[in-house]
C-alpha cells in the first residue's frame, strides 16, 4: 500500500511567539521548528497502515523552505521510506490552495492509495488543506479520524471521525483523502538506528514550475497583530455590587 | 537549545531533539518519585534503550560482529564495536538526561559505560555475550566496584582478594560507595589476585572478576541516604568466600592485569562528565532566565537588576566553556586520544563550574530557589558530586600536575 504523507515545518508549539514590528509576520529567528503534532500522527498510522499490510512505501512530502529538509528527516527517522521537498521560501506567499494544488501534482506524480494529513496546523489553523485537496483531487475524503481501518482488499477504508456531538464513522473508498486528530494514535519516538538510516533515504526536490503549479494564492495575509491585553480585574465586596455591576456595567444580566 | 549550535552535525541535533522530546514526555514527570526512591531509575533506563533503539543498536552491532566473526573477518568483527561506540550519540543521550534527572543519568552511565562497556571492551567473546548484552541492552542492572572502606582516592590499595581454588577464585572484601550496587545484577569488581605460589608477581595483581546477584556470599547493603544524586542508588558490595568460575576473570588471562583498565574507566568517567555538567548548566540557564522574567519585585521584573543579570551572563559564560569541553573530550575520544590531564582538567573545571552554576541560580530564584519544586537545589546537590566521584578534585589537580612536571 502506498501512503502519501503531507507534513509541514512548524514553530515549536510550546515557545511564545513574537509578532515581527512591522505585522508582517511573526519572528522566526531562535524559534525551533518541529513537524506540525497532527501531521507526526499522521505519520506514525501510514506507518502502522503499512505495517498491517504487511508492505508497501509511506512517501513524506512538504511543501518550504530548504530548512524544512529536517522535517522530512524526522517523517523518515520515524520510518517513512522517502521523502518530497517542493521549494517554497515565502510562507506568506502561498494559501491552502496552493498547497493543496502543489499536493494534487505530488499525488499525480505518485499515485498513492491514501493521503493522509494532519487535520490542520498550529501555526495556520486554517484546517483546509485536506479539503481542498480531496476536492481538487475529486477524492471521497474523511476528516478529524480517530480510527481507520483498511480492508482487506484495499478498495476503502472505514473511518471514525469525530464530530461535536459523539463518533460518526464512514467507509470512503479508496483512494481517499483522510486528516488525522489528535486521538488517532500515540506517535512513536524516532529512534536512534531509525535518525540513522534516515541520513541514507532519498529526498527528491520539485519546485512549483517543475510541477506545473501556479504559484497564484486566492488569499493573502494582509497583517497580524496580537490580540489586545486583558485589562486587570476588579474585586467586588459584595454579592449585590456584583450583580450590580454585571447589569449596568457589563450589562450581561438585564 | 542554544542559538548556535556548535560542533553538532545535522543529524546530532535530530537526536538530540528526539531525546529531549523523550525525557520531557518520560523522565520529567518522574523527576520527584525518582528523587524519593519511590521509583528505581532502571525501569526508565529500559524504556530508553527499547523505544530510543538503543537495544537494537547493540543486539544489531552483537549479530554483525559474530556474523563477521564466523566468517573469519576478526578486523571487521573489531570494527564492529568500535563502530557502536560513539561519544557524540553518548553525550547526548547524557546531557539531555541531566537536563532533567542527574541522578537518572548517573545510575544509568554507571550500568551501561562503566559496568556494560567494560565487560564489552576487554571481555571474552562469551562474558560479553552473558553479561555486556543485557547491560547493553538495560535488560539487566549492572555495577562498577573498585572503591573500598579503607581504599578511597587511594583505590589501589584495595584489600579485596581473590584466591584461585580449582575452577573457581574465591574473592573475599568489601567495596563501598559502588552506584547501583543494591540493585545490580551484574557486578564488575577488582580485587588483589592472591597466589599460592607467592613467586609469580602477576597473581598480585589487581583483576576484575565479573558476578552476578545469586553467588552465594555475594551480598549487598541498603542504598545510603545521601546530599545529593538521590536518584542514583548507591550502597555497599560484600564477599564472603564468594566462588567465581574462572571463566568470570574479566578478559580471561591470569597474566593480563586490569589496573591500567580501571585507569582506562576512570578516565572515562572524566571525559563523560563534562556532558553531565553540560546537561544540568543549560536546565538552569534555561530556567533562570524564565524566572526572572516572570518574577516582580520593587515593581518590575527582576531580570532588569544587574546583579541579577550578571549571575544569568556568568551561567551563559559557564555553559559555553563546558559546551567547549565537551567536544573536545568528544573529539579525543574520536581520534582516540588518551590523556589523563586534559580528561582531569575538564572534569576539575566543569565539576566546580556546575556547582557554582547551581548556587547562583537558587540565588536567583531566592527562597524559591531553596524549595525543591523550582528543581534548581536538586541540581546544586547533585552536582556537588561531580567534586567527589571519578576522583576528587584534590587527585585531578595531582593528575594534571604530575603529567606537567613528570620528566
Ligand atoms: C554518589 C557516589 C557514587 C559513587 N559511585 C562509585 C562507583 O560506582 N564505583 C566506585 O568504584 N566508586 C564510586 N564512588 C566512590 C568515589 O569514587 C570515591 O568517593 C572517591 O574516589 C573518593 O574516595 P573517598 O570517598 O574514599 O575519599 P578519600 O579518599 O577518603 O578522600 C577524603 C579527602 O581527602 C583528600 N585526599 C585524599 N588523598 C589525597 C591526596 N593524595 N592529596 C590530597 N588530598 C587527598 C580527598 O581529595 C578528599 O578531600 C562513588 C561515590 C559517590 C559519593
Amino acid at each position: 500500500m502506498k501512503i502519501l504523507v503531507a507534513v509541514k515545518r512548524v514553530p515549536d508549539t510550546t515557545v511564545k511567539l513574537k509578532l515581527k514590528p512591522d505585522g508582517t509576520g511573526v519572528v522566526t529567528d531562535g524559534v525551533n521548528f518541529e513537524v506540525n503534532p497532527f501531521d507526526v500522527i499522521a505519520v506514525e498510522e501510514a506507518l502502522r497502515l503499512k505495517e498491517k499490510a504487511g508492505g508497501g512505501e509511506v512517501i513524506v512530502a512538504t511543501i518550504g523552505s530548504k530548512d524544512a529538509t529536517q522535517q522530512l528527516r524526522h517523517g523518515l527517522a520515524m520510518g517513512a521510506d522517502r521523502g518530497i521537498l517542493v521549494v517554497n521560501d515565502d510562507d506568506n506567499a502561498i494559501d491552502a490552495d496552493v498547497v493543496a494544488r502543489t499536493l494534487k501534482a505530488v499525488v499525480a506524480k505518485e499515485q498513492p492509495t491514501l493521503v493522509l494529513v494532519g487535520k490542520q496546523s498550529p501555526d495556520g489553523e486554517s484546517n483546509q488543506v485536506p479539503q481542498m485537496l480531496a476536492e481538487h483531487l475529486g477524492w471521497p475524503q474523511a476528516t478529524f479520524a480517530s480510527k481507520v481501518v483498511v480492508a482487506a482488499d484495499k478498495a476503502s477504508a472505514e473511518v471514525t471521525r469525530e464530530a461535536d456531538g459523539g463518533l460518526e464513522t464512514l467507509s470512503v473508498r479508496l483512494p481517499a483523502v483522510i486528516s488525522a486528530d489528535l486521538r488517532l494514535n500515540e506517535p512513536r519516538y524516532a529512534s536512534l538506528p531509525g535518525i540513522m538510516k534516515a541520513k541514507a533515504k532519498k529526498i527528491d526536490e520539485f519546485t512549483f514550475e517543475s510541477l506545473g503549479v501556479a504559484k497564484a494564492p486566492k488569499v493573502t495575509a494582509v497583517g497580524f497583530f496580537a490580540p489586545p491585553e486583558r485589562k486587570a480585574g476588579a474585586v467586588v465586596a459584595s454579592v449585590e455590587e456584583l450583580v450590580n455591576k454585571l447589569k449596568n456595567e457589563a450589562k450581561v444580566l438585564g | 537549545m542554544a542559538d548556535v549550535t556548535f560542533g553538532w552535525s545535522e543529524q546530532h541535533l535530530m537526536v538530540r531533539q528526539a531525546l529531549r522530546q523523550f525525557m520531557e514526555k518520560e523522565l520529567k514527570p518522574i523527576v520527584w518519585d525518582l528523587e524519593d526512591g519511590k521509583v528505581l531509575p532502571y525501569e526508565f533506563a529500559r524504556k530508553l534503550a527499547n523505544t530510543f533503539g538503543l537495544a537494537e543498536l547493540v543486539r544489531g552491532m552483537w549479530a554483525r560482529r559474530k556474523e563477521k566473526k564466523a566468517a573469519g573477518d576478526r578486523e571487521a568483527a573489531a570494527g564492529e564495536i568500535a563502530a557502536f561506540r560513539d561519544p557524540a550519540m553518548s553525550a547526548l543521550l547524557v546531557i539531555e538526561m541531566c537536563r532533567y534527572s542527574p541522578g537518572a543519568a548517573l545510575a544509568f552511565g554507571a550500568s551501561l559505560g562503566l559496568c556494560g562497556q567494560t565487560i564489552l571492551s576487554k571481555g571474552t567473546d562469551d562474558q560479553i555475550e552473558r553479561f555486556a548484552i543485557p547491560v547493553l541492552t538495560a535488560e539487566k542492572v549492572g555495577c562498577w566496584g573498585l572503591t573500598e572502606p579503607e581504599a578511597g582516592s587511594d583505590a589501589f590499595s584495595m584489600r579485596t582478594t581473590a584466591r584461585l581454588d580449582g575452577d573457581y577464585y574465591i574473592l573475599n572484601g568489601s567495596k563501598t560507595l559502588i552506584t547501583n550496587a543494591p540493585y545490580a545484577d551484574t557486578f564488575v569488581v577488582y580485587a588483589r589476585m592472591k597466589s599460592p605460589t607467592p613467586d609469580n608477581a602477576a597473581r598480585e595483581a589487581i583483576h576484575a572478576f565479573i558476578l552476578e546477584r545469586g553467588m552465594p556470599g555475594l551480598s549487598t547493603g541498603q542504598p545510603f541516604k545521601k546530599m545529593g544524586m538521590h536518584a542514583s542508588p548507591t550502597g555497599e558490595i560484600f564477599l564472603s568466600d564468594v566462588r567465581v568460575p574462572r571463566a568470570n576473570l574479566l578478559g580471561g588471562k591470569e597474566k593480563d592485569p586490569s589496573r591500567d583498565q580501571a585507569v582506562g574507566v576512570l578516565m572515562g568517567e572524566r571525559t563523560a562528565m563534562p556532558s553531565m555538567c553540560l546537561g544540568i548548566v543549560e536546565r538552569l540557564l534555561d530556567e533562570c532566565v524564565r524566572y526572572s522574567k516572570e518574577r516582580k519585585q520593587f515593581g518590575r521584573p527582576i531580570a532588569e537588576f544587574q546583579l541579577v543579570q550578571q549571575k544569568i551572563a556568568n551561567l551563559f559564560v559557564t555553559r559555553e566553556i563546558i559546551e567547549m569541553y565537551v567536544h573536545k573530550m568528544i573529539w579525543m575520544q574520536q581520534n582516540g586520544i588518551k590523556s589523563m590531564k586534559e580528561a582531569s582538567a575538564a572534569k576539575l573545571y566543569c565539576g566546580r563550574a556546575t556547582v557554582e552554576a547551581g548556587l547562583d541560580a537558587v540565588q536567583v530564584f531566592g527562597g524559591a530557589g531553596y524549595i525543591r519544586d523550582a528543581g534548581v537545589e536538586m541540581m546544586v546537590r547533585d552536582a556537588k558530586l561531580f567534586t567527589i566521584g571519578g576522583g576528587t578534585d584534590e587527585i585531578q589537580i595531582g593528575w594534571i600536575a604530575r603529567e606537567l612536571l613528570k620528566d
